[in-house]
């Protein structure tokens, strides 16, 4: 069993932190999963802690299904997402292609489908761009399946609801070590709002 | 009177029919069984049960003196939580006849779950580095193993545990919460 020194917790060889998630998670072997029960069974310390740690666990659960992340996913965990109930309203453009797209009332994730050639690509940034050219956020170094042939960006669903009629440009960077981009692929967005209701902010 | 005796002084008591030794192991042990259940069945309503059933079944054996080393109680509760949790999962009837017998007047309220300050902790996770971010809402989101999360972003088994540790103890720092 991983355990450091007392932290102040009460207890004279408590869990660690890391240790205690990853129980809650269940991804311990087994033999380590007994000596942590074993161990709980007999600290409240360590009990206490657990419960914080699920807490966290439920909190990041729950952020996580409220599709009101920007992230990068893979495809099947946006498969994964539409099996367990949730509508997913997905955009697939081409390199180089501009589409139109909305996000619907009862939609619960907004995902981006991005068609690219990875193969050459170790470090890739994705960035959101307005009309003129001017960069409005930057996703750094994000994870890449060079077998994929895509990259899967989550919208956040809150944002896209919110969201007034806007055209928005992402654009695919490879980044070499001395920081110099090449762009792998550029996609467009033309979204109108069909959500009844004022928008959330006006476009300047 | 009982908050300075251990768990192992307790179950003597018990057999010679201390009712308030008894009320004193379920307030002990509640709160850890809880915490087995949430574990195991994922459910705060089956953990609520099986606090019920393996007192029920703990007390009825202290009461019996059928507990020969008394040091040996938690590991008896242990092994208590994983065999009703396996009768659970064969079949969800309760013990209705062992409620009638002991009632559940001894059965503890659970210590309250920390709450969390949610649109503080959208904004921690908004902080992570990219990766981080997506293995934390791949591994959250459904608790994903970490191989299925490495498959799924195409980086290593090792390297998504290392990223989820890293990410979390991070969250926790931006949260305020020390452990």
């Amino acid at each position: 069993m991983t355990t450091k020194n007392d932290g102040g917790t009460g207890c004279s060889n408590p869990v660690e932190a890391a240790t205690l998630m990853d129980y809650w998670l269940a991804l311990l072997p087994s033999t380590a999963e007994d000596a942590i029960e074993e161990h709980l069974m007999t600290c409240d310390a360590c009990g206490d802690r657990l419960r914080h740690v699920i807490s966290l666990s439920e909190g990041l659960r729950t952020l996580a299904r409220s599709g009101s992340l920007m992230v990068v996913i893979s495809d099947r965990f946006v498969k994964h997402a539409a099996e367990t109930g949730l509508r997913v309203r997905e955009y697939a453009p081409a390199r180089g292609e501009s589409i139109p797209c909305t996000v619907a009332a009862d939609d619960d994730m907004l995902v981006a489908r991005l068609a690219v050639d990875l193969t050459t690509a170790s470090h890739v940034d994705l960035s959101w761009c307005d009309p003129r050219g001017v960069e409005h956020q930057r996703m750094a170094d994000i994870p890449i399946d060079v077998e994929s042939g895509s990259v899967i960006c989550q919208q956040s669903i809150t944002w896209g609801k919110a969201s007034p009629s806007m055209t928005l440009t992402a654009r695919l960077l490879a980044v070499n070590e001395a920081g110099e981009e090449h762009l792998l692929g550029e996609y467009t967005f033309n979204h109108t709002r069909t959500i009844p209701g004022p928008p959330g902010w006006e476009v300047s | 009177m009982y908050v300075g005796l251990s768990d192992a002084d307790l179950a003597p008591r018990i057999a010679d029919g201390d009712s308030e030794a008894e009320a004193e192991m379920c307030r002990r042990m509640g709160p850890r069984i809880r915490l087995y259940g949430l574990r195991h069945l994922r459910s705060s309503s089956a953990a609520d049960d099986l606090v019920q059933q393996v007192l029920l079944k703990v007390i009825e054996a202290l009461r019996a003196a059928r507990l020969r080393e008394s040091d040996k109680l938690a590991h008896f509760v242990l092994g208590t939580c994983r065999m009703v949790v396996v009768e659970l999962r064969r079949a969800s009837h309760r013990q209705e006849a062992l409620l009638a017998k002991f009632g559940s007047d001894l059965i503890p309220e659970p210590p309250p779950m920390p709450t969390l300050d949610d649109r503080q902790l959208a904004r921690c996770v908004q902080t992570l580095k990219e990766r981080e971010r997506s293995v934390v809402v791949m591994t959250f989101y459904d608790e994903h193993t970490a191989a299925e999360t490495a498959r799924s972003l195409g980086i290593s088994e090792a390297n998504v545990r290392v990223i989820r540790h890293r990410a979390v103890a991070q969250l926790r720092d931006c949260l305020g919460v020390t452990l």
